[in-house]
């Protein structure tokens, strides 16, 4: 199962026998207050394949972008062959062997195949562009991975799968050490993914040291021989696979005091009907999706980023279009079909986006403008807004959700995080929502708003709205909500109520540790 | 990573079989679905059409229709490398007069002539500089230098014509040298010729594109992005003061209201000729078409009797068109709209 074995040289990758290619050691990494990598060290030798796993946030990207020389750590340092690497310049790490492959594709849509492999290293002979040797070296890295395409094909026209094989293409033309992939499977199908694993394995067999990202641990089992775990931003675990089980990964992953957050749920909540129903909705990213929320309910969707909540979500509103399946809304016995964003708000719908900044708020105005824009018809008369009615709906509103310090005529550009959230939900309670689904609520929320914010969703489920909230953070998904979805491919892949969701079982679902199906 | 952001396009099955047949045709549609220039020529092939069917005079007075072409298209050709980099230059048509009146002021030809040279190069020097160390977004830096160089010229010409120092090298300059193309075309031509070159062969100008297309990609690829930038720049302020030297040649005399209507004109040749707005995509040769398709239909109009301002119309018209036909534009404008309903039916919730 591991690809040293299949090695030709046999090299059997552990601590003793073959000296590090890379080194990592005590990196720190800060961004403002935030520690985003604490103290983590790290080697990874030649022929390995090393996961790099951990939750949202829990620093990796991070620490693989010190690795690679695009962050330079606030202390500590990188070592490749034994030699100091200078922090933060990019260029030396490449010379010195190690190859990022981005998240983000970081390909030149208009340039050709050939000429984004080599970008950077165009060879030239006196200044003029050497077409043939870069058309050879191209070639030679695509072969290199098995992958055919046509060389001078410019990069917008190709799949997202085959520039994420270009991308690395790319890093192998430059002939490195060291490899690092962060997330290369996110927006592969389960077949390209197969295939890029194998390719990892055959690569490491020639000696090339490997650091593979991923949130999916079957994957990590597929192909690593060691697995390092981080959580909020330290290691807590470096250890080689076979001492390691799916269910131990996502234990160290998870692995939080779990006592604190049982006392805020709620107690006997009162559940009413089905409110907000979805049946069979599909669109890209959603399959087939069934869906309950009843009025008094918090349902939390869970699921790793990108496994397609926020296009339920939206799917399910009306806000993106849909390909199948339908949506309705139920309120005092009259059902109706939610066709469009329209016809969601007109049925008494709030939606709380994720992105509340390019969404949910205009920075540059004031407090009580913001507030008052979703209310604009019941705050005019003859179309004429009147201003002090505005002012006083929304001082009350910004003293319901504790606005810190309330001045409706800031700007809330001004606020933090936390405040602004507050600001939207604000905006939202002013219309009394039957229905309130949000998403990602606290991101970049710091712990007091937190805290104000899950006392805003308690009482309106209280009030008996039927709230459905969209979490990447477990704590707060257990703490809030009454039942858990857990999505995972654009699929519901467990229901969980609060009393028996655990944030392993959770993690586990989620990751597709548990119930891994066919691919 | 979130897949939200990717794009779904699956590969098309035709592109496919495109890449793989050797067919002639097939290769040539191939090769054709990559080229940007596609709206040009076919904006080339109208004018010629209808310049054949109503004003053969285009044709039969090549000498003008030519030096026209040449006029809009040398300032647009410079232009062309700025755009590539997803940056403006609004400064292009200053730089032009105030480099002739530069000339002008110096007793020696020679001396003039390089003197107008050097201003240009400094003034994309000065341009970059506030562009990418400065960090000023190139519209206002270039707005800025639009303003300050016309002042300049003004003040530096006494805001009267100034008569060059050799008036009878400057009437040689307008004759033709080879067969009917005066210096002019022929200086035009080298151009074109150099910029294609440096813009697909060679290394440092292919790289444009890359600063254009995606310049944090760029960067990483450890491309000296504000050195592109400079010689940007520089290749667009020097291709102006040439224009500007050609204008003061010809016309022996240096005019501080020079090419007020060069502008325009050369980012209309450039756009219509296929080159992003936004930079990553284009080439000067479709900036030769886009001038040549404009220029034609400038002169047939002229010659035609119709009035300056109805050609204007008829050239924003064509400048609209060739923006709205262009497929990621109308890709752009669909997400726009998309975009626009979103945000409106978020903001007017009429419950």
């Amino acid at each position: 199962m591991t690809a040293a074995a299949d090695a030709p040289g046999g090299q059997v990758p552990s601590d003793g026998d073959t000296a590090p290619v890379i080194e990592a050691r005590n990196v720190v990494k800060r961004f403002g207050g935030t520690v985003a990598v604490d103290d983590v060290s790290i080697t990874v030798a030649r022929g390995e394949i090393h996961g790099l796993v951990g939750e949202n946030g829990a620093g990796k990207s991070t620490l693989m972008r010190v690795l690679a020389g695009v962050l330079a750590p606030n202390e500590g340092e990188v070592h490749v062959d034994g030699a100091l690497l200078d922090p933060g310049d990019t260029r030396a790490a490449l010379d010195a062997g190690v190859s990022l492959v981005h998240q983000e594709l970081s390909l030149v849509p208009e340039m050709t195949v050939a000429e984004n492999i080599l970008l950077g290293s165009t060879p030239t002979w006196s200044g003029f562009i050497d077409g043939r040797e870069q058309r050879r070296v191209a070639a030679e890295a695509l072969k290199e991975i098995g992958v055919a395409v046509d060389l001078d094909e410019p990069i917008a026209r190709l799949s997202v799968a085959l520039r994420q094989f270009v991308e690395i293409a790319r890093a192998i033309a430059r002939k490195p050490q060291v490899l690092i992939l962060d997330e290369p499977t996110a927006t592969l199908t389960p077949a390209e993914t197969e295939y890029l694993l194998d390719m990892l394995t055959r690569l490491a067999g020639r000696g090339l040291a490997i650091v593979y990202i991923s949130h999916r641990i079957p994957e990590i089992f597929a192909i690593c021989n060691r697995v390092t775990v981080l959580r909020d931003g330290s290691l807590v675990a470096s250890k080689g696979i076979e001492d390691l089980t799916p269910e131990s990964v996502v234990e160290y992953m998870v692995g939080r005091d779990l006592q604190l957050d049982r006392e805020s749920r709620r107690q006997d909540p009162k559940i009413g009907e089905v409110v907000l129903s979805a049946r069979g909705l599909r669109a890209p990213g959603v399959n087939d999706i069934d869906l309950d929320v009843r009025a008094g309910e918090i349902v939390g969707l869970g699921g790793l980023v990108g496994a397609g909540r926020t296009e339920l979500v939206r799917a399910m509103l009306g806000a993106d279009p849909r390909t199948g399946g339908e949506t309705t809304i139920t309120l005092q016995g009259r059902t109706r079909r939610i066709v469009s964003y329209r016809a969601a708000i007109a049925a008494g719908v709030a939606y709380i986006p994720e992105e509340r900044r390019s969404d949910g708020l205009a920075l540059t105005m004031t407090v009580v403008d913001n507030i008052a824009l979703p209310n604009r018809s019941a705050l005019s008369r003859a179309f004429v807004l009147q201003r002090r009615r505005i002012a006083e709906f929304a001082t009350s509103l910004a003293e319901a959700v504790n606005l810190r310090p309330p001045e409706i005529h800031r700007e809330v550009g001004q606020y933090s995080g936390g405040n602004q959230q507050k600001v939207v939900l604000a905006k939202w309670l002013g219309r009394e929502p039957d229905v309130i689904v949000l998403d990602e609520p606290t991101r970049g929320v710091d712990v007091g708003a937190k805290v104000e914010i899950h006392r805003l969703i308690r009482e309106l489920a209280d009030q008996g709205a039927a709230v459905l909230v969209v979490s990447s953070d477990l704590p707060e998904l257990l703490e809030l909500s009454d039942t858990i979805h857990v999505v995972r491919d654009g699929r519901i892949v467990g229901v969980l109520s609060a009393g028996e969701a655990e944030e392993t079982t959770v993690m586990a679902l989620a990751s597709g540790q548990r119930e891994v199906d066919a691919a | 990573m979130s897949q939200t952001q990717t794009d779904p396009r699956p590969p098309s099955e035709e592109q496919a079989d495109l890449s793989t047949s050797d067919g002639l045709v097939a290769r040539v549609r191939l090769i054709l679905s990559r080229r940007t220039e596609g709206r040009a020529v076919a904006l080339l092939m109208v004018v010629w059409v209808f310049t054949l069917l109503f004003e053969p005079l285009v044709w039969t007075s090549y000498e003008v229709t030519l030096g026209r072409i040449a006029l809009v298209g040398l300032v647009a050709l410079g232009l062309t490398a700025v755009i590539l980099m997803g940056e403006l230059d609004l400064a292009v048509a200053s730089t032009l007069a105030v480099s002739g009146v530069i000339m002008a002021s110096f007793d020696s030809l020679a001396v003039g002539v390089l003197a107008a040279l050097a201003t240009g190069l400094i003034v994309g020097a000065v341009n970059a500089f506030f562009v990418v160390v400065v960090g000023i977004n190139s519209f206002i830096a270039t707005l800025g230098m639009l303003f300050f160089l016309r002042g300049a010229a003004f003040v530096i010409s006494g805001e009267a014509p100034v008569r060059i120092a050799d008036v009878d090298a400057g009437i040689a300059f307008g004759q033709p040298v080879i067969g009917p193309l005066t210096p002019r075309m022929l200086l035009f031509i080298v151009a074109f010729v150099a910029l294609y070159i440096f813009l697909s062969h060679v290394r440092v100008g292919r790289e444009f594109y890359a600063v254009g297309g995606n310049r944090q990609a760029a960067r990483d690829a450890g491309i000296p992005v504000v050195r592109r930038v400079f010689t940007g720049f520089m290749i667009s302020g020097f291709i102006s003061a040439l224009a500007g030297v050609i204008n003061t040649l010809e016309r022996t005399a240096a005019d501080p209201t020079a090419g007020s209507t060069v502008l325009l004109a050369s980012f209309a040749a450039a756009i219509i000729g296929g080159v992003l707005l936004n930079g990553g995509r284009g080439s000067v040769f479709g900036t030769l078409i886009g001038a040549s398709a404009l220029g034609m239909l400038q002169v047939a109009l002229t010659l035609s009797g119709v009035q300056v301002d109805v050609q204007n119309i008829v050239i924003g018209s064509v400048l609209l068109l060739a923006v709205i036909t262009d497929p990621s534009s109308l890709r752009a404008a669909a997400v726009t709209a998309r975009g626009l309903f979103r945000s409106r039916s978020e903001r007017q919730p009429t419950g």
